[in-house]
């Protein structure tokens, strides 16, 4: 199954070219937007050539979340910033007009050893899984090493996606987390419905039984007593992850944390795949059926044909096809 | 208001050899990959050799294949250690030929290197001015239905070539194009913006072709390079390399005389074995770009050189529009980045021009002296990807939003929305 990556592709390559031609004095301006609306502004100026600033901008936070929010940033991602770049990155206060978080970069204090260096720049390409998974893996990290946080068994919403929370319910043995699924496209929500129904079942095959426990329903799950109206409407229902210490031991905290936070870009991906897909059995099928009707055609009809039916739709999507063997 | 229109729009502009995508406002676009996908297709035969009704399990071969692709230069990694991969180009001679690969290939393109949410974003595509309405009908289809994109923009390659000079002077939309990518050449007149269909003129050399040229010269001079690298050596060695002279005949001369100034080396290592080797590069510097001048050193078919396919579509454009266009000819792709490849353009158009001139001043017995015509080649340093400049220019005009066919229009009225796509002001 195809998995997104954690890293920005283009803000690696961003990056790791600046780094090899720090001889070079060149402008860089670059702003791009990720998947949940987060925004990014990347900016090497001519007198600084070695200084990078990158500027980060978050989903928007539904009003359940606005409340574990600190100084712009969801709870935990100071500090996680400072963990993950200490020494090499400084966080600029306040950050850019329009921003979040603003860091500076030096390339030239970057450690001499290759290797170690590229680690850290795809660790900054990451910012995003840093930030906005933060307070995720404070609470499944309390799980993991089974200190009794302060809030067990309360509910937690944090942003997910623009204005979308998902939630979860730390309990000393386990978390659970529930995704309300909204899609706009009136497909989108029958093949999202029916993917996550397969998702769910696929779970239950022998070779995955290590994985997290998962449900799928149309109503919002118990769980989600007490949270507020509006985020219990989802138009492609619920899942329900359960998610164990065995989930997030050692390295595998990192990949739970990013799974979970980029879940419905996951199943975004697969809907659109889906699409894909039937179109091109749809093109197969209207193909074939294009031959059934020429063979039925007599032979003399058929050769005179070919010339002036050419602007013929269907026809012509054939012959694009045909020419291409 | 629709939040989309508050975020750049996609600019992705899909050409025969490299596709070149990015976000709108920028002046360069976010990566530049070949066009082509590696198609797994051992899912498919395997299934379709077993049991016809196991139905299951080639539905889910079906699926499987259908994640698992790749595009661009991971693409071609891939083909090159693994034989379970097949490539495909969806586009051929600047048309789509392939729809299903072309999914696949917008599909990485927005999900894998831009990582964006398609319904987030307006798109700017872009067509050949040659593209037939069904084709735009059919890519209208692929990002409304599949991508639910909200809105969508097809631009004419060559008019956006035109519009990136837009910044650099006061934007004048009538020119001449000459488009020089990897597989197709093309001269294309525009008019306030409009493309003057009938005169447009193509040219079967492209920037294949010099690396096919280079690759055979080089191989006939018995360069030891790895057979099955040698296109893609050939390839780096042109776009290193290679220049335009101003005189074959001079350059051969100037080679011989100094040979430690003009012959290069190449050095690399043998794919198969790892062993380093090295070799020499010479003539092809210069004779490379020269298939442009003078074709009939490499093709016995084609043997009109471009300056004269430029001055025949300018002559044969509406006559009022002939000398703004002599005036404004404006480069775009990448084969036209060879070193000194405008001021060789506008000296040979110049020298057809001014001929003509002095003949037509003759037959009227020199009774009328008319004025001078002006010809200009305009060279940029965004060249190489003028077409995605102009793109991400006139996107982030607020006019373009409006300009756009969006989702709802879609839906209400059907694919054949797609087929005009208005010139809209900003384009002025
Ligand atoms: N610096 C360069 N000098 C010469 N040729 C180049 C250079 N850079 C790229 N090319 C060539 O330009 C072609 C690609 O141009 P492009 O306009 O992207 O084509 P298309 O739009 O048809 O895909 C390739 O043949 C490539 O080898
Ligand atoms: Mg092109």
């Amino acid at each position: 199954m195809i998995l997104l990556q954690s890293h920005s592709r283009f803000l690696l390559q961003t990056l790791l070219n600046r780094l090899h031609n720090l001889d070079k004095t060149i402008e860089l301006d670059y702003h791009w937007v990720e998947f949940d609306d987060v925004r990014y502004h990347i900016q090497v100026s001519m007198k600084n050539p070695h200084h990078v600033l990158l500027s980060v901008s978050l989903p928007t936070p539904p009003p359940e979340t606005v409340s574990a929010f600190y100084g712009g940033l969801p709870f935990g991602a100071l500090e996680a910033i400072k963990i993950a770049y200490s020494g090499i990155v400084q966080i600029l206060d306040p950050p850019r007009d329009g921003f979040n978080l603003t860091l500076r970069l030096n390339l030239s204090k970057l450690p001499p050893d290759e290797e170690y260096r590229h680690a850290i720049l795809v660790k900054i390409a990451s910012v995003r899984e840093v930030v906005l998974g933060a307070p995720l893996r404070v609470i499944l990290k309390g799980l993991g090493s089974r200190t009794a946080a302060s809030n067990l068994d309360r509910l937690v919403a944090l942003v997910h996606r623009p204005k979308e929370s998902l939630f979860l319910i730390p309990q000393a043995e386990k978390v659970t987390v529930v995704f309300p699924m909204r899609f706009k496209d009136s497909i989108d929500i029958v093949l999202a419905t029916s993917f996550l129904q397969e998702f769910v079942e696929a779970r239950r095959t022998a070779g995955l039984s290590n994985a997290p426990l998962c449900l799928w329903s149309p109503t919002p799950p118990l769980e989600l007593k007490g949270a507020p109206a509006e985020a219990l409407s989802a138009n492609a229902g619920f899942v329900t992850i359960v998610i164990f210490p065995r989930h997030v031991e050692g390295k595998k905290l990192d990949r739970t944390v990013w799974s979970l936070s980029t879940f419905h870009a996951y199943v975004s991906y697969h809907v659109k795949c889906s699409e894909g897909f039937m179109h091109t059995r749809m093109r197969r099928r209207v193909e074939s059926l294009i031959q059934a009707l020429d063979r039925a055609k007599p032979d003399s009809e058929n050769s005179k044909k070919t010339g002036h039916n050419a602007s013929f739709k269907r026809l012509s999507l054939k012959e694009g096809r045909t020419s291409r063997k | 208001m629709d939040p989309a229109t508050s975020r750049p729009a996609v600019v992705i502009d899909n050409g025969t050899g490299y596709t070149k995508m990015g976000f709108a406002g920028n002046v360069e676009p976010c990566f530049i990959v070949p066009t082509v996908v590696a198609v797994n297709e051992s899912f498919l035969n395997q299934s379709r050799s077993s049991s016809k009704a196991n139905w299951l399990a080639q539905h889910s071969a079906g699926v499987m294949a259908d994640l698992d692709f790749f595009i661009g230069d991971e693409a071609l990694a891939r083909s090159r250690s693994s034989s379970t991969y097949n490539l495909s180009y969806p586009i051929r001679h600047g048309q789509v030929d392939n729809w299903d690969a072309m999914e696949r290939f917008w599909q990485q393109c927005i999900f894998n290197y831009l990582r964006c949410d398609p319904e987030d974003h307006y798109f700017l595509l872009t067509e050949s001015p040659l593209t037939a309405p069904e084709s735009r009908e059919y890519t209208g289809e692929i990002m409304f239905e599949t991508f639910n994109v909200p809105g969508l923009y097809i631009a004419v390659n060559s008019v956006l070539a035109l519009a990136a000079g837009y910044t650099t002077s006061k934007c004048e939309m009538t020119g001449v194009v000459v488009d020089v990518g990897d597989g197709a050449t093309h001269v294309v007149p525009v008019a306030d913006g409009y493309v003057i269909g009938s005169s447009i003129k193509s040219v079967p050399i492209a920037g294949k072709d010099v690396t096919l040229f280079v690759q055979q010269l080089m191989r006939e001079r018995g360069e030891n390079v790895p057979p099955e690298d040698s296109f893609e050596v050939a390839r780096k060695v042109k776009e290193t390399y290679c220049y335009t002279c101003s005189d074959i005949v001079k350059e051969y001369n100037k080679h011989d005389k100094e040979p430690s100034k003009y012959i290069k080396q190449w050095r690399g290592i043998k794919p198969k074995t790892g062993a380093p080797y090295s070799c020499d590069i010479g003539y092809e510097r210069f004779l490379g770009p020269e298939v442009f001048f003078n074709p009939e050193i490499y093709s016995t078919e084609f043997t009109t050189p471009l300056p004269a396919v430029i001055d025949k579509c300018i002559q044969s454009a509406p006559i009022d529009t002939r000398r703004a266009l002599y005036k404004n000819i404006v480069l775009s792709g990448g084969s036209t980045m060879f070193k000194d490849f405008h001021r060789r353009l506008q000296r040979d158009l110049k020298k057809i021009v001014d001929a003509r001139v002095v003949a037509s001043e003759a037959r009227l017995g020199g009774e009328i002296k008319s004025q001078p015509v002006e010809v200009n080649v305009v060279s940029h340093p965004i060249q190489r990807f003028a077409v995605w400049f102009g793109g991400s220019v006139l996107a982030s005009t607020p006019e373009f939003f409006a300009a756009c066919h969006t989702k709802a229009e879609y839906e209400e009225y059907g694919a054949s929305i797609c087929r005009t796509n208005p010139v809209f002001k900003g384009m002025y």
